[in-house]
């Protein structure tokens, strides 16, 4: 057998090694720059946005036309509580608020008798003056005559009562007159409380319209398990509605290719429910922050800082959020994973 | 310098083998897993540094050679990334 020595130093040899070593180097050097240029991902997800379905109000669930797994249309009807309760409480609002407007009427009838009894208090204060009036100068009459004993001083002291009565009923009066001004007072809180009335109304007819749930966007029903019959507190979510109108793909990008990425680049996704078929997408916005462990700790707490000696760092990945163009709905599943290929790849071209 | 020297080395094979560009996703589903497309890239790479070795045994030209490790590493590097520029390069 030929022996083959490792250290041969054959010119042509040592030339084809030097000429595979650099062609090698360069290669691994441009690779690595076309890589960085134009990032890509395999870890990638389709995503869309979802939206809880539930109702501001509990109830019984009485209708349900959906079922799991259903696409819906904007607008259409998702479930219905019952609501019974919701009319009796609007049929209450309507009575107070009935209730309340008999009250403006009585108190406008009241306003009508006080402002009558105001000016007859007011006449009885013109009387009272008139009276006085006639009653001084009566005295003013009789004083003379009494000085000269023309009439008996009696006479005299009967007429200076009956101007201090008059003085006094005078006072009353007025006192009277200026009482029932006062107690004319308005419609005001009368008022305030027909509009509360009529609010509790709204709030109830509110009530009654939230018992109808419609889809508020086009979309898939999801994680529904119930039926009809089920009780639903305020505010429960009964499942999740993915809606239509727009889908996601999330792919996380490390931080040192992120500088050749900009909102608006071109974008190819393969959902891989179908490897072959690229979908074209376009770079919406890239995550402004992630959680580092690095950096946890309570808000208010001193800082976190392990003691540790590590020498190699593992890139921090930032999540790329890229709209996809309207594609074959049976490739977009929320969740699905996605590989994704920014600024080249097949939709790109 | 080496980058200009290799670049229109790269844009070229591109330009000849841009026909052979694969359909679909950069990675592979295997038994209910995905592989990425590096890892095929090398594997042919290495299958083909071993053919090329048993090609040369075989023709006398390995024994022109020295620094046969070296030489037949670059070679399966070479073909490694060759592949990937042409098959899934931007």
């Amino acid at each position: 057998m030929k022996k083959v020595s490792l250290s041969t130093t054959s010119p042509i040899g040592l030339a084809i090694a030097a000429v595979c070593i650099l062609g090698a180097i360069g290669l691994g050097v441009y690779v690595s720059r076309q890589d960085s240029a134009y990032p890509s991902s395999d870890s990638g997800s389709i995503d869309a946005e979802v939206v809880h379905m539930a109702s501001t109000v509990g109830g019984r669930l009485i209708a349900l036309p959906v079922h799991v797994n259903q696409a819906v249309k904007k607008g259409d009807l998702l479930y219905r509580l019952d609501p019974e309760p919701y009319e009796l409480a609007v049929h209450q609002a309507e009575a107070n608020l009935a209730l309340a407007a008999a009250e403006v009427e009585n108190q406008k009838r009241l306003l009508a008798v006080k402002t009558a009894n105001a000016a007859v208090a007011q006449d009885q204060a013109t009387r009272a003056q008139t009276n006085h009036d006639l009653a001084a100068r009566t005295v003013e009459r009789l004083k003379p005559l009494a000085g000269h004993s023309y009439i008996p001083w009696q006479q005299y002291d009967q007429a200076r009562v009956a101007l201090n009565d008059a003085a006094i009923s005078l006072s009353q009066s007025h006192q009277q007159a200026d009482a029932a001004q006062i107690a004319i007072g308005d419609l005001k809180s009368s008022l305030a409380a027909q509009q509360a009335a009529q609010a509790m109304l709204d709030q109830a007819r509110y009530a009654l319209r939230q018992t109808t749930v419609v889809a508020p966007t086009d979309g898939y029903v999801t994680s529904l398990r119930v039926k009809e019959g089920e009780i639903l507190a305020p505010s429960q979510v009964l499942f999740t509605l993915i809606a239509n109108d727009a889908w996601y793909a999330s792919a996380n990008i490390r931080e040192i290719t992120l500088p050749a990425i900009a909102p608006g680049d071109c974008a190819t996704v393969y959902s891989m429910i179908d490897r072959r078929t690229p979908l074209r997408g376009h770079v919406e916005s890239i995550g402004w922050g992630v959680a580092s462990l690095d950096s946890a700790g309570l808000a208010r707490g001193l800082p976190l800082v392990p003691r540790e000696m590590d020498w190699v760092h593992v890139a921090q990945r930032f999540p790329v959020h890229i709209r996809l163009d309207p594609a074959d709905p049976r490739l977009l599943r929320l969740g699905a994973t996605a590989t994704v290929e920014i600024r080249h790849g097949e939709a790109c071209h | 310098m080496l980058r200009l020297s290799i670049r229109p080395f790269g844009i070229s094979s591109a330009l000849l083998l841009g026909g052979c560009t694969v359909q679909g996703a950069p990675s592979f589903s295997l038994v209910g897993a995905y592989f990425p497309d590096w890892m095929l890239c090398g594997m042919i790479g290495i299958a083909v540094s071993v053919g090329l070795r048993v090609v040369f045994v075989l023709t006398g030209v390995d024994a022109l050679l020295s620094l046969r490790l070296f030489t037949y590493l670059s070679l399966g590097v070479i073909t490694a990334l060759l592949t990937w520029l042409i098959w899934f390069g931007p």
